[in-house]
Formats: C-alpha cells, sequence, structure tokens
C-alpha cells in the first residue's frame, strides 16, 4: 500500500535534510500528523522565515536578521581588524569567546576543485573590495586548519598581498587545560613547530 | 622479545589451550587443517589486536561461543608481562600486567611480531602499489607523522588533479590556487620522499647481508628506490629534495597541464630489487624473487630491533613449502638465537638436525597439540 499523498510529500521533504534517510523520514513525518496544529504551525512559520526573512550581510556576509548585521552595524567594534571564516557557524563560536571585538567576514566554504568549488564560488571577491576601505589594518584568517582550509587562507593571503594589509593566520596546537600524553602526534609536532621564546 | 607461554580459551578451534615455548625455534607440524595457522594468528593477534587473516573479530570466537580469549606472558627489556586479550561480540577488551588498556593503540606495540605469508612473496612479483602499501605501513609504524603527511598528500593530490583536469584545454586562467597546491604538494612530497629514502637505505643495510647468508654468498641484493624525479635520490635533506620537485615541476609544468594530472611526486614511486645487479621482478627465478621478499621481511626485524631496542617474535606461516632446503635452513638459522621464531609447516623433511636439535616440536592433530623436544 502507497502512503496518502500529503504523507508521501512530507517523507520526500523530510528525505532533503541531511542525515535523514527514508525510515527516519516515515518516522518523523507520522510523528507530525500527531502533533497538535499550533506547533505544527510553528514549525512551517519557522522554516518559512529561516528563507524569507534572513538576509546575507551586505558587510561580512553573513546570514542576519537586517542589514548591515548587528556586528557591522555595532561602531563600538574595531572595524579595522577583519577575521576570516569559513560558516556563520564560525561566528558564533568566535563570538562566544567576548575576547575579540573586530568584525568578521564569512566566505560561505572553503576552496575545493573536487567538489568543484572555485574562488569565485565562494565570498573572497567581497572580501577584497572590503580591503579597498583604507579603514582596514589587518586581516585574521580563521579557516579550519584542513587541507583545504589552509589552502584557502594562502590563497586569500596572495591576493591580499599587493594591497598591503597585514595578514595573520590563526595558530594551532594544543587545546588548553589538555594534557601533553592525551595529544596526537601531529598537534604536538604542530605545537612544537609554533612554540613561541618566552 | 620472547613469548614465554599462551592460553587460549574458545579460540578458533581451541577450546581451552595451555603452552610453553622454547625461546628460540618453535615448529607446529601438523597435516592441512589442523589448527597449526589458528595458533600462529593467536599470538599475532595477541600483539597486534587484529588478525591478518579476516577483518571480523567475531571469526577468532570458536562456535557457538560468546567470547574468546588469549593470555600469553611476554619477556620485554627483561621484564615478563602478562598480556590478556578477551574478543566478544562487543569488542575488544585488552589487559597488559593486569592492567586494562582503554585505547588499544596504548597496547599494541607492547609486544611486536612480524608475520612472513605466502602472499607476502607478492612484495616482489605484485604492482607498484603492493611494494608503496609496503613502505607506507612500515614507516607508519614507525613514524605517526609520516602517515599524517602522507594523507594530507593525497587529498591535496585529488584537489591538484581535479583543478587541472578542469583546466585542460582552456588557456590557463589565474593560477594563484594551482600554485598555491602545486607549493603544499611539494613541500609535503619532500617531506614523504625524505624519510622514504632514509627508510630504504636502512632496509639496504640490512636486507643485503641477509639475501648474502640465505644463497650462501651467491647473491647480492640491492634495494633501489625509483622516483618520478630521479633527482631527488641523491639528496639528504628535505629543502634539497624540495629545490629538485622545483627544478623538475617547471619542467612538467605545461605537459600536465596538457594532461590534466600531477606528473610528479611519491604517488608514482616505487621499489625496485635487484640481484646481481639484474632486476629480480623482470629477471629473477622464482627461487630468487622468492628469497629476496624474505630478506626484506627480516631486514624489516632488524628495523624494528633498531627502533624498539629488542627484536620482535617471528612468524612464519607455511613458507618453507615455498623455499627450497637450503633457503629453509638458512632462514632459520639466520637470527640463531636472537630471534624467538614460530613456524608451521607438514613436515620436518630438509631441515637440519642441528636446527631441529634445537627447536621444539609441536604436532598437532585436530586441535590437540602434543609436545616434544
Amino acid at each position: 500500500m502507497q502512503y496518502p499523498e500529503p504523507i508521501a510529500r512530507l517523507v520526500d521533504s523530510f528525505m532533503k535534510l541531511p542525515g535523514i534517510g527514508p525510515k527516519t523520514a516515515v518516522r518523523l513525518a507520522f510523528f507530525a500528523v500527531d502533533m497538535n496544529e499550533d506547533d505544527v504551525m510553528d514549525f512551517a512559520r519557522s522554516l518559512v522565515d529561516v528563507k524569507r526573512k534572513l538576509v546575507y550581510c551586505s558587510e561580512c556576509q553573513n546570514i542576519s536578521d537586517h542589514d548591515p548585521c548587528s556586528v557591522c552595524d555595532d561602531s563600538s567594534r574595531d572595524h579595522s581588524i577583519i577575521c576570516v571564516v569559513q560558516d556563520p557557524k564560525d561566528v558564533v563560536a568566535l563570538e562566544k569567546m567576548r575576547d575579540y571585538h573586530g568584525v568578521y567576514h564569512v566566505l560561505h566554504g572553503v576552496i575545493s576543485p573536487m567538489d568543484g568549488i572555485g574562488p569565485e564560488d565562494i565570498k573572497v571577491a567581497e572580501l577584497i573590495r572590503r580591503l579597498e576601505d583604507e579603514q582596514v589594518k589587518e586581516i585574521i584568517l580563521a579557516t579550519n586548519p584542513t587541507v583545504e582550509g589552509e589552502a584557502t587562507a594562502m590563497y586569500i593571503s596572495r591576493l591580499v598581498k599587493p594591497i598591503g594589509v597585514k595578514t595573520s593566520r590563526i595558530a594551532h596546537g594544543l587545546p588548553v587545560g589538555g594534557d601533553l600524553e592525551y595529544a596526537d602526534e601531529v598537534t604536538l609536532s604542530k605545537a612544537l613547530e609554533g612554540r613561541r621564546e618566552l | 622479545m620472547k613469548l614465554e607461554s599462551i592460553e587460549l580459551a574458545h579460540y578458533r578451534n581451541y577450546d581451552s589451550l595451555q603452552l610453553s615455548f622454547s625461546s628460540s625455534v618453535n615448529v607446529f607440524l601438523g597435516e592441512n587443517a589442523q589448527g597449526k595457522t589458528n595458533l600462529l594468528e593467536a599470538i599475532y593477534v595477541l600483539a597486534i589486536a587484529k588478525s591478518p587473516r579476516t577483518t571480523h573479530d567475531k571469526d577468532l570466537i570458536q562456535w557457538e561461543q560468546d567470547y574468546g580469549k588469549i593470555k600469553g606472558r611476554i619477556t620485554r627489556h627483561g621484564q615478563s608481562i602478562p598480556l590478556e586479550l578477551t574478543i566478544s561480540g562487543k569488542g575488544k577488551k585488552a589487559k597488559a600486567n593486569h592492567i586494562e588498556k582503554r585505547r588499544l593503540s596504548d597496547y599494541i606495540g607492547l609486544c611486536n611480531v612480524v608475520m612472513f605469508a605466502p602472499e607476502d612473496l607478492n612484495l616482489v612479483k605484485g604492482s607498484p602499489s603492493v611494494r608503496r602499501r609496503f613502505i607506507d605501513m612500515e614507516l607508519g609504524q614507525i613514524a605517526p607523522v609520516y602517515m599524517h603527511h602522507l594523507g594530507d598528500y593525497q587529498k591535496v593530490l585529488q584537489q591538484r588533479n581535479a583543478l587541472l583536469r578542469k583546466s585542460v584545454g582552456k588557456a590557463p586562467a589565474d593560477t594563484t590556487f594551482l600554485d598555491i597546491l602545486t607549493d603544499r604538494l611539494i613541500s609535503l612530497a619532500s617531506e614523504i620522499v625524505k624519510r622514504r629514502l632514509i627508510f630504504v637505505a636502512q632496509l639496504n643495510e640490512w636486507a643485503a647481508p641477509i639475501q648474502k647468508e640465505i644463497s650462501h654468498g651467491m647473491e647480492h641484493l640491492s634495494i633501489v628506490y625509483e622516483s618520478s624525479v630521479p633527482e631527488v635520490l641523491d639528496k639528504a635533506d628535505s629543502s634539497k629534495i624540495e629545490e629538485a620537485f622545483r627544478h623538475s615541476y617547471e619542467r612538467l609544468k605545461k605537459r600536465e597541464l596538457d594532461r590534466g594530472t600531477t606528473l610528479f611526486g611519491p604517488h608514482r614511486d616505487e621499489l625496485r630489487f635487484f640481484v646481481n645487479d639484474k632486476d629480480v621482478q623482470a629477471f629473477g627465478s622464482q627461487g630468487q624473487q622468492r628469497t629476496t621478499a624474505l630478506s626484506v621481511k627480516l631486514a624489516e626485524i632488524e628495523l624494528i630491533n633498531h627502533e624498539v631496542g629488542e627484536y620482535p617474535i617471528l612468524l612464519l606461516d607455511d613458507v618453507l613449502s615455498e623455499l627450497d632446503d637450503i633457503r629453509k635452513t638458512h632462514l632459520l638459522g639466520v637470527f640463531q638465537e636472537k630471534v624467538q621464531t614460530f613456524v608451521t609447516t607438514t613436515s620436518v623433511d630438509g631441515l637440519d638436525h642441528a636446527l631441529l636439535d634445537r627447536s621444539q616440536l609441536f604436532y598437532i592433530h585436530q586441535g590437540q597439540i602434543k609436545c616434544d623436544g
């Protein structure tokens, strides 16, 4: 027997989400049948709002509910330092620190020819345009320490060089509060490589 | 490193078994399908916590039992240590010196073993990838950072190949990103090649005398690392290697853009074995190919001794049938008292008396064992 059409369509929609296969999708769809109507309406509205009410900040390219975003709009922040990250999630992580007072630039990905992502597919051009503003003194490249993240950071640093803005890369090494003996060999060797004089 | 004794419970065809071993040669003798290799495998599993024959740990447990257990007592740097490995449906539990090790990687390495089985003969006869894997596996055990470099290298290589493939037949556009990948590729390639060259030099140093010994002084073995960029071979430090790579890249640049793939680097390199200056893979006899594979494997033993400070345990699975009498006896004589050896064979014919005198024999028949010697 086939599922009634509304359920079948919902199953199909759930399966578009990452990590959800046919079985989970069916389970979720039948759960939705039993949910009370207000919750369902809220859920549907949230989904639509995510699409309709969110905009990309014209400054930093981060997702936000208004343009410019709250960080770029904040005049107490230091607009001469830009921290370049891969994802909006990274901005949230860095903001938790409460110690960074510069602004951000979100690339929305890293360059990966294997996945068909070239420099033109991420927000590099927008970053370069921002640097033409004389106000910017330094950019901090905070892409992930993966092969692609490192290569993207290198790429941006080469583009920025002729503009003459100071470019730095975040350090990698041991986690704070961790035990040396539990660190893996590669992290340890990176930490040794990046040692500092005291 | 010596294995003093082993105790099996519900392991393969052994319900329960207790054996004490000689510190020199132990011979497991018996017809086919009696459990000789299972015993050898148990020693391997006790050391590595993984079977060379199967990836399903459940296969190691005796039929209709919930768990299998291997206990052993080893001497390591003069200290006697009990090891225990329990395999159940829930996974593996390892204890060393009665203390449970939460990470298997803390357990593996306490007891070093080297196994030689008939399929290891592929090292000489097989494709270049078999030999590259051999280098990578051995180096990975000695230098974990090597594995990391290798993993990164493969990723950069894939990215670079994808980029080159895309730009085939097009006018070279912005090459900034290609240059970055090339830089990264070359610096990783240099690290990898540097480690490999040191490894091959060490291997050579040890394999040549072994081959000579086995062949009664008739065969001189040399192992040669063959690189896609031959200029790197006589360089000792990674900056010189990097320079050589860069130099040859300038030469290959145009062809790479035409063909759309990376044309240099350790992923195209290869090991070659020469006996008396003749390439063994192409011109060597079956016997020479076997001896070569054996010498390389035995050189690995010296390498571990060099790195760990103690000889590993040698496990020879059914390789005696692959070798003639002279090679057989010499193989077992090479290490004399230094390396504890375990051998499986169907017959002692062809083993010389002096050797048999210092061997402990175990007759295996349908999972029952009789000691003699």
